[in-house]
Formats: structure tokens, C-alpha cells, sequence
């Protein structure tokens, strides 16, 4: 009998699950206690260490860890390198810690340096990885290009993160730092999260839904809105070019959103099993989300092309995607990857001989439930606060996304320190 | 395609204590086994079995309770099991008392 199925190690891959989550512990403690900071402008000390402990700390440690363990199953072979797996924990990990203190007491000498130079050896360990697995695996797979296209645009968003820290204090760019920061946040959003979640996403959803539905057609679509929006983005904003001009690539990115809900939706319907656990509820529910940051994209464009760009909506825009579908994807996938990954480390050998608890029974559904509703309460409490300038909805919002991150962690922890129960 | 031998039918029988773990039903309402015979003479269980989609990350697990099941019933015989994806699993292959769980 031949391995079926080629698994990472749950020794790469948890250390990524336990570092994401302290991360959103960190970052909903400093949204609550920096929560009035949201009523000014986005380039901000406190909310630049927020945003870089959300978007690297939380959704990139979480992806990189998830990628470790979903690469070889896609590609039917195993990880190039578990030693590459372990380099890239630890240097981003060092060097997101560095780089978010060097951002809060706003250091941009060797903290920040340091710290971006370790994130970028972290990433590139990552993408040799993907590279080399891809390149040794037997077979091609559409979700592999998404993840191997989306490490390269992850590459490409922490060398220019990297140059715009060196840019605070050598004048290396023609303008500063501050003239880049949309450039450098996009490539970021849309070329590494939103394409690997949804490349991630049209892999793993169909199959938590145990649904057949699947459309390589519809995914290469999406792959080309996607990736032509980011590059005709990068294009006009090089270029300089009128703000009306910006429309092209969001109806692009909106294009490859609205057809990645109708893969959702077609694998929804075609599911095998009528019962949807909560976990699934809230990814679906955050590719719903998906949309809210658009609408905000929107309002920021129109107000460009007539005064200047609102900061309230910068802010809403940037928090719906962090603290919005990035945020709730990953607390769904999170119970519908991890307790499977525990559930094999304590149970593999023994299986079939006896009763065994399944994974979802590992960790707690009462405090799963209650964590989703303090995100959900949160998140909108904390966006309305931005938009309509209200900093007792922010606070109350903060508030319940910081305990959402205390029962995120506990229900993991829980997960992480599962015994035996072998009947 | 199961082989109906008494002794298969008993192996079965076994097999109905190993689950997917996602969806909680057991592997023979599930449609995975596709092929089983027991060779006394020989001490041989042969297994011919599939999983729901290829790209499951607890697809070795399922296949190591197959083979943990039936040696634990089956002590002193070896157990080949070989994994196929063709022809692909299709919910066509859920027993009336698999779809009638799935549908609660």
C-alpha cells in the first residue's frame, strides 16, 4: 500500500496556527486600546503596527502555515523542504515581531530594517518551497498556480514593503514613502490574499461541503480578472494616470469576486451532506464579505476624483478587509483544517481500532458559536464607528473583536493540548 | 463492485466500524469500498477502495483504518488495500442509509 495522500508535518504546520493566533490577540489589543486613533488619519503609527500585525502576523502566518499543509496534497507529492518550512517561520515570524514594535514607537532605523529584511528572507524561503514542490510534484493543478502566482506577488509585496522602510530614511524613491503605500497595500491584498484564498478556498470549500462541483473554466477566469486588475492597477498607478482610470482594475477585481460567489454558491448547492457546520457558515459568509471592501474602494475613488480621498473610507475600506472576510475566513478554515491535523497526530496510528472522538469534537462549538458573534457584533460596531466618526461603536466594537481573539486562542489552545480519548 | 462472499459480507460488516472523519459516516455506506475478498487459504484480505475527492488531506488516514480494522478482526491475515480513482467516487455511491443520514 502507497501513501494516497502527502501530508506536512504537524510540526511546520501548527507553529504558524499558534503564532497567527497570539498575533490577532495583540492586534485587537492594540485596536481597543488605540481604538480613537481610527477617527483620524490611516498613517498612523498605531494603526500602521495594527494593520502589519493583522495582514502578516494573523492573515500571513496562518496562510503560510496552511500552505505548508495543503501544497503537497494539491501537487500529490511531498514538501520540497521541511528545513525551508522551518526557516520561513522563523525569520517572518522575528522579523513581523521587529518590524510591528519598529511601526508602534514608529523606529524606522534598525528595527524596521531588520524586521523587513528578515520578513523577506522568511518569504522567500516560502516561495523557493512552493517553487521546488511544483517543480518536483507529479501532476499540474489550477489551485498550485494560484498559491505559486500569489507567493510571487507576496514576494513582490514585502521587497516593496522593504524599500519603502529604506525609504524613511535614505531617499531612495523619487517620492516618499507615503506616495507608494496604496501601491504596496494592493499588491499585498489582491495578489497574495485574495488570489490564494480563493485559489485555497475553491479547493477547500467544495470539499467541506462534500461537493463535486467543480469548474476549472470559471477558476482560470478568475485568475485572469484578478492578476490583469492587479498589473493594469500597478500600470495606471505608475503611470500616474486619472483617478476615473482606477474603475478598470476594481471592475476587474469585482469581476473575479462575483464569479468566485457563483463557484461558492454552485458548490453550496451541489453539496452532498444538506447540514452546514457553523465553521462553514462563517467562511461562506466571509466570501459574502468580500463585496463590503469594494463598496468602500468605490466611495474612496469617486471622493478622489472630486476633492481628496475620504480617510474615513480609506480606513473602512482597509479595516473591512483585515478585520473583515481575511478575518473571518481564516476563523472557519481555522476549525475545519486544525482539528483534522490534531485529529491525525493523536489518532492516526490507532484508527479504526476503536471508538475514536471526531475532529470536530476536539475543540469547544458553544465557544467557537460565541466567538462568531463577538466578530460579527464587532466588526460592524467598529465599522460604523469609522464611518460615521463615533468612537463609543469603535471601542464597544474593539472591545468584542479582543474577546473574539481570546476565544479564538482558547478554542485552539484546546485543540493544541487534545489527549487521547480513545474509548 | 463488492464481491457478496459470506466472508467479504462479514469483513464489511467490520469495515462499518471505520468513519470519515468529516462526514461521519461509515467507509462501506460511503461507497469506498469498491472491491473485497478474503482468500482463507492464502490469509488474505484484498481491498480495492477509494476516497471522496483525491485531494483529502485524511485520505491515508481513512486508508490506515481500513487496514487497522480488518487486522484487528482479522488477526494473522494480511491486508492489501489499494487506493483507485477510477472510477471517481460519486455521491451515486452512498447507500439508501448513507443518504438518508446525510440528509438529516
Amino acid at each position: 500500500m502507497s501513501d494516497v495522500v502527502y501530508t506536512t508535518t504537524h510540526r511546520v504546520v501548527v507553529p504558524f496556527y499558534v503564532y497567527a493566533g497570539l498575533a490577532f490577540l495583540v492586534a485587537t489589543g492594540m485596536l481597543f486600546t488605540g481604538a480613537a486613533e481610527f477617527s483620524g488619519h490611516y498613517f498612523q503609527p498605531h494603526i500602521l503596527a495594527i494593520t502589519h500585525t493583522m495582514a502578516l502576523g494573523w492573515g500571513t502566518m496562518i496562510i503560510l502555515g496552511a500552505s505548508h499543509q495543503l501544497l503537497p496534497v494539491l501537487m500529490e507529492g511531498e514538501l520540497y523542504s521541511v528545513k525551508l518550512a522551518y526557516l520561513s517561520y522563523t525569520f517572518t515570524g522575528i522579523g513581523i515581531a521587529l518590524l510591528v514594535w519598529a511601526f508602534y514607537i514608529f523606529h524606522m532605523g534598525w528595527p524596521a530594517k531588520c524586521g523587513a529584511l528578515l520578513i523577506n528572507a522568511g518569504v522567500i524561503a516560502f516561495f523557493v518551497n512552493v517553487v521546488m514542490s511544483i517543480v518536483k510534484s507529479k501532476k499540474e493543478n489550477i489551485q498550485a498556480i494560484f498559491m505559486l502566482t500569489a507567493a510571487g506577488w507576496l514576494a513582490f509585496t514585502t521587497l516593496a514593503g522593504g524599500l519603502l522602510i529604506c525609504n524613511f530614511t535614505e531617499n531612495i524613491l523619487p517620492d516618499g514613502s507615503l506616495h507608494y503605500l496604496s501601491l504596496h497595500a494592493h499588491i499585498g491584498i489582491v495578489g497574495w490574499f485574495l488570489l490564494l484564498v480563493m485559489g485555497v478556498g475553491s479547493r477547500l470549500i467544495p470539499m467541506f461541503l462534500i461537493s463535486k462541483y467543480d469548474s476549472p473554466k470559471i477558476l482560470w477566469s478568475i485568475y485572469g480578472l484578478i492578476n490583469g486588475g492587479l498589473i493594469t492597477f500597478i500600470f495606471i498607478f505608475l503611470r500616474e494616470a486619472v483617478s476615473v482610470l482606477y474603475m478598470i482594475p476594481v471592475l476587474c477585481v469585482t469581476g473575479g469576486i462575483v464569479l468566485f460567489g457563483f463557484f461558492c454558491r454552485k458548490a453550496y448547492r451541489q453539496r452532498i451532506r444538506r447540514q452546514v457546520d457553523e465553521e462553514m457558515k462563517i467562511s461562506l459568509l466571509a466570501v459574502v464579505m468580500m463585496v463590503l471592501p469594494l463598496v468602500f474602494l468605490i466611495a474612496v475613488i469617486v471622493t478622489l476624483m472630486t476633492i481628496s480621498a475620504d480617510v474615513h473610507m480609506v480606513l473602512a475600506y482597509g479595516f473591512t478587509i483585515f478585520f473583515g472576510w481575511l478575518t473571518a475566513i481564516i476563523l472557519g478554515m481555522t476549525f475545519k483544517t486544525l482539528p483534522f491535523i490534531i485529529w491525525n497526530r493523536v489518532y492516526h496510528a490507532r484508527a479504526g481500532t476503536g471508538a475514536t472522538p471526531v475532529p470536530k469534537e476536539l475543540f469547544s462549538s458553544r465557544l467557537f458559536n460565541i466567538m462568531a458573534v463577538c466578530f460579527i457584533i464587532g466588526f460592524i460596531s467598529f465599522v460604523a464607528g469609522i464611518v460615521i466618526s463615533n468612537g463609543i461603536a469603535m471601542k464597544v466594537g474593539a472591545l468584542l473583536l479582543l474577546l473574539c481573539a481570546f476565544l479564538y486562542n482558547a478554542n485552539v489552545f484546546k485543540l493544541l493540548f487534545h489527549k487521547d480519548r480513545m474509548l | 463492485m463488492i464481491a457478496l462472499t459470506e466472508k467479504a459480507i462479514e469483513a464489511l460488516a467490520a469495515l462499518r466500524w471505520v468513519f470519515d472523519p468529516e462526514i461521519g459516516l461509515n467507509v462501506v455506506d460511503m461507497g469506498l469500498i469498491y472491491e473485497l475478498s478474503v482468500e482463507e487459504d492464502a490469509k488474505k484480505i484484498l481491498v480495492l477502495m477509494t476516497l471522496s475527492t483525491q485531494y483529502c488531506p485524511m485520505g491515508q488516514s481513512i486508508v490506515d483504518s481500513v487496514k487497522n480494522r480488518l487486522e484487528l478482526s482479522y488477526p494473522g491475515y494480511e491486508i492489501e488495500i489499494t487506493v483507485t480513482f477510477e472510477p471517481t467516487w460519486s455521491m451515486e455511491m452512498i447507500s439508501a442509509e448513507g443518504q438518508e443520514f446525510l440528509n438529516r
